[in-house]
């Protein structure tokens, strides 16, 4: 039988889409690249989930796992076509509060864990600002970290165990409750591996305690190093605040645009800190903030007043991106980390690379974690414009890594930061990763041309070169 | 041109969407269905792709957009402020001109019946006569969806059309009495003119208006929408503002610049803020007394369209009311229009999830302000729940003396 009829028999005719207006709404992520699925399927199971995999290998065909398409490298984006795998029937939550653990779907979202967390005093750490809309599938594929992962770490740190189909369709379990399991922690290669080694379908997820009290500050500086060095200097005056987030001035008057939340739309930039923990100790350490942020130059500090405040300026830093689309239809982004300590002059060394290449250039990052998001807003249907975006990418990646940082804090390397591997790793280092993705996908089925460049290994990993033409950088 | 009329959705603003994915979790097709076919960010795609030209306006893409309920949930939510609502209407105007075939029966309930007082008194009398024989079965199936949540229809008091009274020394108030509302819904409108006058408006519901033209527009009927439009912009012309008493016509009045009546738009205000600015400044009283808990429902085309959420709350809670919210999130109750006809089976999975939400609160009195949701929440709670406008809960506490 036909790759189509296998799959309606497996799933049924409704689980099945191959209309050509259908199967482009799900040609893309929230990147650049667009790619052309055969077909996009929605397994309502593990089982499923499984046959699926069984039907791609005997057919010879990629599988791309899909959550909510929120990524930002297009690592869902089925650029050598195949069956897009969209996990969002995938939802139930079994919560075990004695023990803080919760077993999860993988097409369930972030916010919903924890929303149904919250009776029970917990929640789910790791908080990407799309969290409203990504997926913990996502969210273990990308390894992702949010505005709370300084004090807490990234998905990772909150994943005790998988479910996951393997090739052959084989469903696994790995890790357990138990805080180290014995045996090679093989749910660590999983997750970040970004679809690549096979599809998580279940999530046994550490959940966190609500923080009794928490005080949110809002502060506004007249230079931008202001605001990097009061981070450097609160961390290192040995505090551990929940976040530390910058907003340069151009988002800051976007997002106040839309949001309407009293945000500085003077300042050059400003930082919205969050202490957590017991009463006194929050107040003493919003206090230690204040005071170092008026010794840099703080233009304006307020702590929210009440919880719908403090909401308010979280949906504002966590819809930044968004607001990039009152200032152009497209963007690209990169996700450096720089050491701390290096953050001030790695910024003006962006501000002026995209100065030089007349580019609108806008941030807005986790900077305890010295995780810069520089993001360039561009119409991406002038291919001279688009050329220059391109360019100047390189030279950010470049001046990031020189100056001791890593290619990508959180959003995964996708399709978009593929080819810049090579900037950051040898060609042994290369050759072991293609390695293991080897002995996890002999027939090459698990989202295939993501990650690793061509070329890895020996043989050239069916991958595409910069696909320029019409992906990320056009 | 792959579009035809010339208010198919523009290039600028389908530009304006970066497809971050923030609208998904919001809409309520996606919750339904997980799917990036019933997503805002789908459907703002299908409309690029034809603009583009990658694809054409054709069953697949009627179907995608005919089951967007236009509850606007994803418009407060987008960063980028796309104008969804907008684009809506323009696709749908798109698929009613390339696609003639389809929903013919609509344009003749929509263009005849509806702007008609003649026939919709017919029709009124007729469900009325249905209601107190009980024979209610024999009114079409599709249609039964639709109005088997209407109120009773006897002792609803004298129209409103018509109407004018009022000192007007806070100001004068042309009344879009709507065209369902004050058949179906005239204590509503009553309760309106009633507050406005004691609040020191001059009210007047001049007879040469007609139906706003929401369900028109929603449909993709534009040139009934256009025409109803006109009427009314020269009907209402002169007032200082025009007040409707249904969320779904005050938002489509909001939105008239859209349909050449950028004169009214700005003067269009909703039946909640009226009074709500009436209570604050003094011009209407807080009623003493303390009337207990009422469930609070917030229709979306005042809450998600109009972005007026603390307005029913301020007038309930002047009226002595607890406030008990049902629904964080504002997802809609799937009345939307004439969703409950066109889309049984989605519009019926949110009607039950919205009752489920009033049941699990225990109370029986809820406030609704749109006509369509009170019918919806009626259908999928039973008679026991007692559902009016705030407004109305209001002028009960006022007259039942505080
Ligand atoms: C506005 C905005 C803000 C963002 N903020 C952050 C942030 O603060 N921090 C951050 O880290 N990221 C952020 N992101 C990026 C993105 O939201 C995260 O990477 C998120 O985890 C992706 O989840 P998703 O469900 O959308 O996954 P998708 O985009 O659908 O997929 C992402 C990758 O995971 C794979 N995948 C998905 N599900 C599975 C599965 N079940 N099994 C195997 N592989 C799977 C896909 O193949 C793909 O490679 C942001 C994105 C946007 C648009
Ligand atoms: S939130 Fe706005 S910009 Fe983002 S995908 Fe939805 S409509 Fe597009
Ligand atoms: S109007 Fe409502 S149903 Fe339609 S896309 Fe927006 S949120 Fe979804």
């Amino acid at each position: 039988m036909d790759l189509v009829t296998d799959l309606r028999v497996a799933l049924g005719v409704d689980n099945v889409l191959v209309e050509p207006l259908e199967l482009y709404l799900f040609s893309k992520d929230a990147s650049l690249m667009r790619g052309e699925p055969h077909v996009v399927v929605f397994p309502q199971d593990t089982t499923q989930v499984a046959e699926v995999v069984r039907i791609a290998e005997t057919h010879g065909v990629p599988i791309v796992p899909r959550g909510a398409g929120t990524g930002l490298t297009a690592g869902a984006s089925p650029t050598v076509g195949g069956i897009v795998l969209v996990t969002t029937a995938l939802d139930t939550i079994e919560i075990d509060a004695d023990n803080r653990t919760a077993w999860v779907g993988a097409g369930v979202i972030n916010l919903d864990l924890s929303r149904a967390a919250g009776p029970y005093g917990l929640y789910f750490a790791p908080d990407p600002s799309s969290q409203s809309a990504c997926t913990v599938g996502g969210n273990v594929a990308n390894n992702s970290g949010g505005p709370h992962c300084l004090a807490e770490g990234s998905t990772t740190s909150h994943v005790l165990g998988l479910e996951v189909v393997l090739t052959g369709g084989e469903v696994v379990i790995l890790g357990s409750q138990a805080p180290d399991p014995p045996g090679l922690d093989l749910k660590g290669l999983i997750v970040g591996s970004e679809g690549t080694l096979g599809v998580v379908t279940k999530v046994l997820v550490r959940l966190l305690p609500i923080d009794p009290e928490v005080r949110t500050l809002l502060m506004g500086f007249a230079e931008t190093a202001g605001a990097t060095t009061t981070v450097s200097e609160v961390i290192a005056s040995g505090l551990v605040p929940a976040a530390l987030e910058i907003m340069d001035q151009r988002l800051i008057v976007a997002v106040e645009n839309w949001l309407h939340a009293g945000l500085p739309v003077d300042a050059a930039a400003m930082l919205l800190a969050e202490v957590t923990g017991e009463a006194e100790g929050v107040d003493s350490q919003a206090e230690v903030i204040s005071t170092i942020a008026r010794a840099n130059g703080a233009t304006s500090i307020e702590v929210a007043a009440t919880p719908e405040h403090r909401e308010l300026l979280w949906k504002g830093r966590k819809s930044a991106f968004g607001a990039t689309a009152q200032l152009a239809p497209d963007y690209y982004l990169h996700d450096a980390v720089v050491p701390r300590t290096r953050l001030a002059e790695t910024m003006a060394a962006i501000y002026e690379i995209a100065d030089r290449s007349q580019l609108t250039l806008v941030n807005v990052f986790h900077a305890g974690d010295g995780n810069l998001h520089p993001l360039i807003a561009f119409d991406a249907s002038d291919p001279l414009v688009s050329e220059r975006v391109y360019r100047a990418g390189e030279e950010i990646v470049a001046v990031c890594l020189r100056n001791g940082g890593a290619l990508s804090g959180e959003h995964g390397i996708g399709v978009e930061k593929r080819d810049l591997m090579r900037a950051a790793f040898s060609e042994l280092d290369l050759d072991a990763q293609a390695r293991l993705k080897e002995v996890f996908d002999p027939s090459r089925v698990f989202n295939p041309t993501k990650v690793l460049p061509a070329g890895s290994r020996c043989f050239d990993y069916g991958g595409v070169r910069r696909p320029a033409a019409d992906g990320v950088w056009v | 041109m792959p579009w035809v009329t010339d208010i198919h959705p523009e290039k600028t603003e389908l530009d304006s969407c970066v497809q971050c994915g923030l609208c998904l979790p919001v809409c309520p097709t996606f919750r339904l269905t997980g799917r990036e076919t019933a997503s805002p960010r789908g459907r703002l795609q299908a409309m690029s792709a034809v603009d583009q030209g990658v694809a054409v306006v054709d069953e697949t893409f009627a179907r995608i957009i005919d089951f967007c309920l236009g509850c606007r949930a994803c418009e407060p939510v987008c960063p980028g402020l796309v104008p969804y609502g907008r684009t809506l209407e323009g696709a749908r105007a798109e698929i009613d001109a390339q696609l003639p075939d389809r929903e013919r029966q609509l344009s003749f309930l929509l263009g005849r019946v509806v702007p008609s007082r003649r026939l919709l008194d017919l029709a009124t009398g007729l469900l009325r006569l249905a209601q107190s024989v009980g024979l209610i079965r024999l009114v079409p199936a599709r249609m039964r969806r639709m109005v088997g949540g209407v109120r009773s229809l006897w002792g609803r008091g004298r129209a409103t059309l018509g109407h004018a009274g009022g000192s007007g020394v806070s100001g004068s108030v042309g009344l879009l009495v709507g065209c369902v509302q004050d058949e179906w819904f005239r204590p509503v409108n009553r309760a309106a003119v009633t507050l406005l006058e004691l609040a020191g408006h001059r009210v007047e519901a001049p007879v040469a208006q007609t139906c706003c033209g929401a369900l028109a527009a929603h449909a993709g009927k534009s040139e009934i929408a256009a025409r109803l439009a006109e009427r009314n912009v020269s009907a209402l012309s002169g007032y200082d503002q025009v007040v409707a008493t249904a969320a779904g016509c005050s938002a489509h009045l909001a939105g008239y610049a859209h349909w050449g009546g950028a004169s009214l738009a700005g003067r269009a205000v909703d039946v909640t803020v009226m009074v709500s600015e009436a209570i604050r400044s003094g011009r209407l009283p807080q009623v003493d007394g303390d009337r207990g808990p009422i469930a609070v429902q917030d229709p979306c085309h005042l809450r998600h369209a109009q972005r007026v959420t603390r307005e029913p709350r301020r007038i309930l809670e002047a009226a002595g009311y607890e406030v008990v919210e049902i629904d964080p999130a504002g997802m809609c109750c799937g009345a939307a229009g004439l969703y409950t006809m066109l889309q049984p089976e989605a519009s019926s999975r949110l009607g039950a999830q919205k009752a489920a939400q009033v049941r699990t609160t225990g109370l029986t009195r809820v406030a609704s302000a749109n006509p369509g949701c009170e019918m919806q929440l009626r259908t999928h709670l039973g008679d026991d729940y007692e559902i009016a406008h705030p407004i109305e809960w209001y002028l009960r506490a006022l007259q039942s003396g505080g």
